[in-house]
């Protein structure tokens, strides 16, 4: 019984679970909705040259958009703990298959995936049964605070790393930077997966940076896997599962134009009167948006977070309903801005190739600061903080006040992409 | 002699209106021509990567099929299209060109042939006598390019028949770039040709999915080493090029690989 649940929470939350990389698809959608986004695209492109635009984000909607209440009620943050499970069921399900038999495995996944913040958990102390690998706990390689290494300096760092129990690398991009000094890591560790002698691990790495290191070392096979990319039924999956909290609520989105419906999904609505459900008609909304994500889910979450809307009095009724205890069930209903009519970030006008190296650096390795953007892109800190700020404003990248790293933003990431193709710079893979 | 050709015959029923006809069209024709001509590469310019280069290839396409239709609307207005109107026609403008505008037609023919052959379009980067630079337009004559010293130079068509063209990018967004490195002989080519190959694989400009690759000549001087890979647009070539030579010598200098620093005479 107990299995049953852990499995149901692992398929939520992680929907589709894992596979081989080069089966990986990208979601379907209309001709006329990638009609529709080609000319988008090439028009705003025209337009950046001829008027100056407001840069910041500004809704289409007359309706609000979620408080912070309403958004952690109805479209939150997953737990990362969760998607940690369900990776590591996913992997012991592909090894008694035998569909996964090396011992390193490598885990390749688009930015925003979750797959960092998972994999990290891997070594907290209260980790199920399912993660634990035969007894033994799980350890994080942290990346070095300095990353220029030769050859040798990095053969003497991975030889202080204990690789004779099961290891975990969230992130292999935190371990590289694009400069002479700052490849010696990664290809150590590969010529040390490659030889067999790293024992039992798990490399997780953004899609970005593993485009690159498959170019960089022609002659390397690891055989990623990667998560299944998310189409439209398994986002509205996932969407009720976050939404869904405890497990007792049932969101229902319709939208806002014409009041078709988005969730619950038809098979959930199984159990609720079928003549009611017959009549129902659903919105093409979530195919839409995995087609727009490319089946990435926290673009997606992110967009999905902004097409929310909520009437000013269902506010008061989410927070009455907060306050009451979990027991009670409850329905939320929240109306969704077609995605045409939403206003998602677009690309300032600006000098091409120094925003362009600005952004492919920033995914390459999943975030910098500034003093290592000025070594990977070789522009100087001045001009990269002109850049930084419009690029900030824009909504397309964002700055940790912690660690003072700057990110491409999820919401900002398909137009990222979609320029620097147009740019004719190396992509990902997904 | 366009007597016996039956010039005078075919001609005989033109119109005053007719002609003020086929007037209008041409000045229409030319107009759209012109914006094509003026609007298009703007507007390719703007969306830069491959759809600037497919935009640009379409401008000559399409004026050739403005004059086509520009053609066919305008001499059934002019002259009835019978059989023996059209060999009258044609056969005098052939004579006529043929005498007295010999280069100038040689050229017009060449031009027909660059736009189905398409040896050069608009975007690519090409070297005909000497002259290297971007392809900016084709005309009915001549073709513009535009040096990386900002000059335009025109390259009449009929160079096609006799010269070599060279086109580095041949419509694509791939041009290859090449950074020579001639350094003194007796230290680690294995070494050296890795590093190289990391200096254009941590270019930021570099389109690391197409080869990068380290040539190495012995040459009675020393080693010649040519570095060579793809800069992710053509325009950037020199900035790459450049780029690959500095960060190439810096690393070679601070790995203690000495230039060669004499002049050397080859052959």
């Amino acid at each position: 019984m107990k299995d049953n649940t852990n499995d149901n929470k692992a398929v939520s939350c992680l929907p589709g679970g894992l596979m081989p990389a080069e089966q990986w698809t990208l979601p379907q959608t209309s001709v006329r909705r990638s009609l529709k986004d080609a000319i988008r695209h090439a028009l705003k492109q025209l337009q950046a040259g001829v008027s100056q635009v407001e840069e910041p984000f500004e809704s289409m909607d007359e309706l609000p958009e979620l408080s912070a209440a309403q958004q952690r009620r109805l479209a939150p943050e997953p737990d990362y703990a969760h998607q940690a499970e369900a990776i590591a069921c996913s992997l012991k399900q592909a090894r008694s298959d035998g569909s996964l038999s090396r011992e390193v495995v490598c885990l390749v996944a688009p930015p925003f995936s979750g797959m960092q913040q998972a994999l990290t958990r891997f070594s907290e102390p209260e980790q199920p049964d399912s993660i634990q690998s035969s007894d033994e706990t799980w350890r994080v390689i942290a990346p070095p605070d300095t990353l220029c290494f030769d050859d040798q300096e990095a053969s003497e760092w991975w030889d202080r790393q204990d690789l004779s129990r099961p290891w975990v690398i969230p992130e292999l991009a935190d371990f590289w930077l694009r400069s002479l000094s700052g490849l010696a890591l990664i290809r150590e560790l590969f010529r040390r997966i490659a030889n067999g002698d790293s024992g039992v691990g798990i490399v997780g790495c953004s899609s970005w940076c593993w485009r690159y290191w498959g170019h960089y070392l022609e002659n390397a096979q690891m055989s990623p896997w990667t998560p299944a990319p998310m189409d439209a039924d398994r986002l509205g999956a996932w969407f009720t599962y976050l939404a869904s909290g405890n497990g007792k609520s049932m969101i229902v989105a319709r939208m806002t134009g014409d009041g078709l419906y988005v969730l619950p999904l038809p098979e959930a609505d199984d159990a609720e009167n079928s003549k009611s459900r017959k009549k129902r008609k659903y919105s093409t909304f979530l195919r839409d948006l995995a087609a727009t994500s490319r089946g990435n889910p926290g673009v997606a979450l992110a967009i999905w977070q902004r097409s929310l809307r909520a009437r000013p009095d269902d506010d008061a009724k989410l927070e009455e309903t907060d306050d009451k205890t979990d027991k009670q069930s409850r329905a939320a209903d929240c109306w969704v801005v077609p995605l045409g009519r939403l206003s998602l970030p677009s690309m300032p006008q600006s000098k091409e190739s120094v925003t362009g190296f600005v952004l492919h650096g920033l995914l390459l390795h999943n975030g910098l600061d500034m003093a290592s953007l000025e070594a990977v892109t070789g522009v100087s800190t001045y001009e990269l903080s002109l850049v930084l700020s419009r690029l900030k404003r824009a909504e397309l990248v964002t700055c940790d006040p912690l660690d003072q790293r700057w990110q491409v933003t999820p919401i900002g990431y398909p137009t990222v992409r979609r320029h620097l193709q147009s740019w004719g710079f190396p992509l990902d893979q997904f | 002699m366009f007597e016996d050709l039956g010039v005078k015959d075919a001609f005989a029923s033109i119109t005053g209106q007719a002609l003020l006809k086929a007037m209008l069209v041409v000045v229409i024709a030319s107009l759209i021509t012109v914006a094509v001509q003026k609007v298009l590469p703007r507007v390719a310019e703007k969306l830069g990567g491959k759809p600037r280069l497919y935009l640009l290839a379409s401008v000559p396409l399409l004026r050739l099929l403005i004059i086509f239709a520009t053609i066919v609307i305008v001499v059934p207005i002019l002259v009835e299209p019978s059989f023996e109107n059209m060999v009258a026609i044609f056969g005098a403008l052939a004579l006529a060109l043929g005498f007295a505008f010999k280069d100038y037609a040689n050229s017009l023919i060449a031009g027909i042939v660059t736009l189905y052959e398409m040896p050069y379009r608009p975007g690519d980067w090409i070297e005909v006598d000497g002259q290297y630079g971007e392809v900016r337009a084709i005309g009915t004559r001549a073709a513009e390019i535009v040096t990386p010293d900002d000059t335009v130079v025109i390259i009449p068509h009929n160079k096609l028949w006799n010269s070599l063209i060279a086109n580095g990018n041949d419509g694509t967004d791939n041009l290859m770039c090449v950074a020579d490195f001639h350094l003194e002989a007796n230290h680690d080519v294995g070494r050296v040709r890795e590093l190289l190959r990391d200096v254009a694989f941590t270019s930021p400009r570099t389109k690391t999915w197409q080869p990068v690759l380290v040539i190495v000549f012995n040459k009675p001087w020393g080693m010649h080493y040519r570095l060579k890979a793809y800069p992710f647009d053509p325009k950037e070539q020199f900035q790459f090029i450049s780029e690959l030579t500095a960060r190439g010598s810096a690393e070679l200098a601070r790995q203690g690989v000495k230039f060669v620093s004499v002049p050397v005479s080859v052959g």
